[in-house]
């Protein structure tokens, strides 16, 4: 909300206090200030234009004055023509920059010397009219401007959605005095109530159908009002805060909204049918033209304001057009209400149309506002607009509101905040602030808060109050410490215990990624993963209207834009959530197992591709080692994503984790890559819950035989059934096996390969001989020959 | 010859010239060598001497060979050091060729950052705990005092999935969770995770982003507790000359609330350019857990009471690291990743 310096000084004594400062004091109070824009007008001086001439020799159309600067004249050569003689005009003189920044210098055109420069209101910022020179209604020629138009700030500042009552400037100068500790100079409450005859509940007849949605309504009769511009100072508030002026009825209502936080309307009283006020739900069908001169389509939901025939207004939000105040307007209706907040943020969100009146109803004002704003309102517009008021407002109030009381135990306050803020000045604070404070007999403070106030319900509220005056700075920072007799253990973090995966990735010159987990649901589709998919009903746009079931998609993407931006190779891998809905179960929470997945680049080659995988599935291998978990096997699988003949399930005790293997062809050249992607995606809650602190084994005694056998067999027959074999057929003295080459050529027979696998024989209790070992050997290749059909080459 | 000393003789003046560790080897085995060294070959024939004479020659023998060796060592030393003193010039090398590039890939900022909080907190007993992210309307609202129609929902607008279920858009359900799930104070607790909040993406804000939020139940705690936490967690990560101040706010959940902001890095809190002239940066929320969102979780509020906070880890990585754009995170571009 844009606020007025100048404006708060209406209500509080600002002697003393810079826009700064009370900037700074509104921040500490609650009222964060975004940002403070001065406007310095001392320089700027007041002139009297005694002549006005054409340019005789200039191309543009320029004007040439004679102005009146008190003790001197001085030729100003300006562009537009609209301060002609006579006219009072803000005059900027060579050397100095007026606030929009420009600096002003002494110029010649065309042959005729010009010197300074008549301001427009936009180079003054009062306002945003650049059109012409800015007209004065009064001043003396060569007086500063302040002495009619004071220096101007704007607080530009957020109020906190429990605050309705800030959202103008009494309410902000209320709290502004009570952080100045000065007195405010008016009551809350004007006492104008207008005198003229018959009673204005008499002039029309006000029904609130729906008490739900409007818990007071109060339209005041003004007979007889000029309609015309408003005074200056009200158009330069007006427009320092971002409204603009229209006319004085007008922007009346509007100033009262930016004064008292209270939105207004004016109706023209002779267009409205009966007449008579109906605040009713819309009916289904019913259309209305609003004052922006869109025609609304009304629903059940919302609430309008009718006549005895059609709506005239949209309730909170908008008014109609057909009965708006114009120049020929005579007697008004003037309306100040309550509405519900959730109704009509409801209807305001419905007709995407959110109003200055609209933003304050929806955080629920106090219906005590409405009168206080219906006085505030009449009161200026018999002064500005000649009206006459009439007696006895219609107030239809179904729902008065209940004033609260809280009681507070005052130790509360200290306990709370931490620091020992003596009784007194707690309660002159809640005094300052407006609540009734009762001391009572057991020591227990009954409170009463002010009518404006909605958002005090609970002792806390009050220490709150108490403890923003009092000032945060003042609470000594403490850290919690007390003697307990009960507490959790730490333990690691499931993300700090995937740090050890992290280092072996980084090892590997993996480059972690976070990507968003919104992803688009065709792209899933098309992928044909989007079987447990679940889709977001109101998403922000189509490529992220979906939960993602796997991170590969998204790893596919990081290298897709990596290469656009010119990155040849690219590894990288996420650790995060996929998301599974459970079919059938629309409105159950969805399984989100953590996931780890990586995916590297490889060359175009058959295989590249194949080395790529073997590489990444040893640094698979390394990331479930460094959780200290037993290693996984690979079983052949065929999985959408994957190559067909190049993809394994990853399995860790019997329990499949997720696949690694080659993506498929057409996943890559789908994403429009070039070459092979390899890639894993595995589940990490069970790697983590098969982790085991590794137990220390005994460093071996006796020296270890290494042999080398090479394997020649079909094609069809796996490295791993051979390992497995090895296994079995070699006994207690094996230590370990490892096959380290595959070789198909000239040296194998056609359609056969050969596996060299590196074994390592020893004994915990005694050193082998090469004849002990030799036997075992020949246990192997006897048994390898008659279960893999295998060969042996030296 | 045969003669021990003139042999010796003949050995020393050798090894003295000798220039190289081969040379050197070279001479053991002409000299010294087991079967056919030339002072082995000394005592061919010894079989046809007389005892006297066979005790004087093994004798000679063994003098010669001692004083060989001990002639070999020496060089040896001599040349090692002589080696040792010219390495500066012989073995040099360009110290200024870079090595070849180490091609270790970098573990995201966010989680760096993530892990640095986790340590501090840890550090003073907070324990991580973790929620799901789709969640229901109660935990994600009702649970934390924002009823529906509440003014300040569009604080939280969300991504639904049905009218009950929709994802988080904090991580103060897990808040809730936990003190479910703890049941009896005193709770310490800090909840990282992702949160989603429905606002179109710019440079300061993301539909999707991370949290970590802390609660603290027990005994007696106070808004100076709560501050004192704030400020050790940004000292901590940001350095002893931080400050920290609260301003009051407003959140349904707590009561008091609060922002909280720390003292611009740039300027110390004098105000400059980068933190808009306000010396301050804003960091996220706080306050005292409000009594009924303690009694959503199962507390009594006559017994307990508690402070919360929360702040998002991009903002925290964007003021560590001065990052402008937050979308850089998500972005994956690895010439952003690989600068951390």
């Amino acid at each position: 909300m844009k606020i007025s310096y100048e404006w708060l000084g209406d209500f509080v004594d600002l002697e003393g206090v810079t826009p700064k400062d009370a900037a700074e004091i509104l921040t500490r109070l609650g009222i964060e200030v975004d940002s403070l824009t001065v406007v310095d007008l001392s320089q700027i001086i007041i002139g009297k234009v005694l002549e006005q001439k054409p340019h005789p020799k200039s191309r543009n159309p320029l004007w040439i004055h004679q102005v009146d600067l008190g003790d001197h004249v001085e030729q100003i050569i300006a562009g537009a023509p609209n301060a002609g003689a006579g006219s009072l005009v803000p005059v900027a003189l060579p050397g100095t920059t007026v606030p929009s920044g420009k600096l002003v210098k002494d110029m010649n055109i065309a042959g005729f010397t010009a010197r300074g420069m008549m301001a427009s209101a936009d180079e003054l910022m009062l306002g945003d009219d650049h059109s012409g020179i800015m007209v004065l209604e009064r001043g003396t020629p060569g007086e500063p401007l302040t002495t009619v138009i004071p220096s101007q700030a704007i607080i530009e500042a957020e109020i906190l959605s429990n605050r309705p009552d800030e959202m103008g400037h009494l309410g902000i100068a209320r709290e502004l005095a009570v952080g100045l500790d000065r007195p405010m100079k008016h009551d809350f409450m004007p006492s104008f109530t207008g005198s003229a005859d018959p009673p204005g509940k008499d002039l029309i007849k006000v029904t609130v159908d729906d008490p739900e949605l409007c818990s007071r309504f109060i339209g005041a009769v003004i007979k007889g009002v000029k309609v015309g511009p408003s005074p200056d100072w009200m158009q330069r508030r007006l427009r320092a805060c971002g409204v603009r002026p229209i006319n004085n009825i007008v922007d009346i209502t509007n100033y009262v909204l930016l004064e008292y936080a209270q939105p207004m309307h004016a109706y023209d009283l002779a267009r409205l049918k009966g007449p008579a006020i109906h605040v009713r739900r819309a009916r289904d069908g019913e259309k209305l033209l609003s004052l922006d001169g869109v025609v609304r389509d009304l629903t059940s939901d919302m609430l309008v304001i009718a006549d005895a025939e059609r709506p005239v207004g949209i309730a909170g939000v908008m008014g109609g057009e057909e009965t708006a105040v114009t120049d020929s307007t005579v007697d008004i209706l003037l309306e100040s209400a309550n509405f519900d907040g959730p109704s009509i943020r409801q209807t305001s969100r419905a007709l995407g149309l959110r109003t200055e009146a609209s933003a304050r109803f929806e955080r629920n004002l106090p219906p005590e506002l409405a009168l206080a704003g219906a006085r505030r309102g009449a009161s200026l517009i018999a002064e500005l607009a000649g009206g006459t008021v009439h007696r006895e407002w219609s107030d239809v109030y179904p729902r008065p509101q209940q004033p609260v009381r809280v009681i507070l135990r005052p130790e509360l306050i200290d306990s709370v905040l931490g620091v020992h803020v003596p009784l007194e000045e707690a309660e002159s604070i809640l005094k300052r602030l407006n609540f009734h404070v009762k001391v009572m007999g057991d020591g227990e403070w009954d409170v009463l808060p002010p009518v404006f106030r909605l958002d005090v319900s609970i002792g806390e509220d009050l220490v709150e109050e108490v403890g923003r005056v009092y000032g945060y700075d003042r609470v000594p920072p403490t850290l919690p410490g007390r003697r307990h007799d009960r507490w959790t253990p730490i333990s690691p973090s499931t993300d700090r215990r995937l740090d050890e995966p992290r280092e072996v990735l980084a090892g590997a010159g993996y480059t972690e990624a976070w990507n968003p987990a919104l992803v688009s649901g065709k792209r899933l589709e098309e992928l044909r993963i989007a079987a447990h998919a679940m889709r977001v009903l109101n998403p922000l746009s189509d490529d992220m209207d979906t939960l993602r079931t796997s991170l590969l998609p998204s790893l596919i993407d990081v290298v897709a834009l990596n290469r656009d931006r010119g990155r040849v190779d690219v590894r990288t891998y996420e650790i995060a959530s996929s998301y599974l809905a459970n079919v059938g179960e629309k409105n159950t929470q969805p399984e989100e197992p953590l996931r780890l997945a990586a995916i590297t680049t490889a060359g175009v080659t058959a295989q590249e591709g194949r080395a790529a995988f073997y590489r990444l599935k040893s640094v698979l291998d390394g990331c479930i080692a460094a959780l200290a978990a037993p290693a996984c096997t690979y079983q052949r699988a065929a999985t959408q994503l994957f190559h067909p003949g190049r993809c394994a399930a990853v399995v860790l005790e019997g329990r499949q984790l997720g696949h690694i293997g080659e993506l498929h062809p057409a996943v890559v050249s789908g994403s429009r890559l070039e070459g092979r992607l390899v890639a894993f995606e595995i589940d990490v809650q069970p790697v983590l819950d098969a982790s085991r602190i590794p137990r220390a084994q005994p460093l071996p005694r006796f020296p270890a035989v290494e042999r080398d056998l090479a394997v020649v067999v079909e094609d069809t027959v796996a490295a791993g059934a051979i390992l497995g074999s090895i296994k079995e057929l070699a006994g207690d003295l094996l230590e370990g096996v490892k096959a380290f080459d595959e070789y198909r050529g000239t040296q194998v027979p056609e359609g056969h390969k050969s596996i060299a696998f590196a074994l390592t024989f020893r004994s915990p209790e005694r050193t082998l001989t090469d004849a002990e070992v030799d036997r075992v050997m020949a246990e192997i290749r006897l048994g390898l020959e008659k279960r893999h059909g295998a060969r042996f080459r030296e | 010859m045969n003669d021990p000393s003139a042999l010796t003789a003949e050995a020393l003046a050798a090894t003295g010239k000798a220039q190289t560790p081969q040379e050197l080897d070279q001479l053991e085995n002409d000299y010294l060598g087991r079967k056919s060294g030339r002072v082995s070959k000394l005592l061919e024939g010894i079989g046809g001497l007389g005892p006297d004479e066979r005790a004087a020659l093994g004798k000679a023998v063994n003098e010669a060979k001692r004083t060989i060796e001990a002639a070999l060592a020496a060089r040896r030393a001599e040349l090692d050091s002589a080696r040792i003193a010219d390495l500066a010039e012989t073995e040099a090398i360009d110290i200024t060729f870079p090595g070849p590039p180490l091609e270790r890939g970098h573990i995201h900022v966010l989680t760096q950052v993530r892990r640095q909080i986790e340590t501090v907190l840890e550090s003073l007993g907070y324990q991580v705990e973790q929620g799901p992210e789709v969640e229901t309307e109660w935990y994600n609202f009702e649970a934390l005092n924002i009823t529906a129609g509440h003014p300040a929902r569009e604080n939280w607008d969300s991504f639904y999935f049905s009218p009950e279920l929709l994802l988080r858009a904090h991580t103060s359900p897990v808040q809730i969770r936990a003190m479910q799930r703890i049941k009896e104070p005193p709770i310490y607790i800090i909840t990282p995770g992702r949160c989603y909040r429905r606002d179109a993406p710019e440079a300061t804000r993301l539909p999707y982003f991370s949290q970590v939020e802390g609660l603290a139940v027990d005994k007696g705690l106070t808004v100076g507790d709560m501050k004192g936490t704030l400020l050790y967690m940004i000292q901590s990560l940001y350095g002893p000359d931080r400050k920290v101040r609260v301003r009051p706010s407003y959140f349904p959940f707590t009561e008091p609330s609060f922002e909280f902001d720390v003292t611009c890095g740039i300027c110390g809190g004098m105000g400059c350019k980068s933190c808009r002239h306000k010396g301050w940066l804003e960091v996220g929320g706080c306050g005292m857990v409000h009594p009924q969102v303690l009694r959503n979780g199962g507390i009594d509020p006559t017994q307990w009471n508690g402070y919360a906070w929360g702040f998002g880890i991009e903002r925290m990585a964007m003021l560590k690291h001065d990052v402008d754009d937050i979308r850089l995170f998500y972005e994956s571009d690895l010439r952003f990743l690989e600068q951390f």
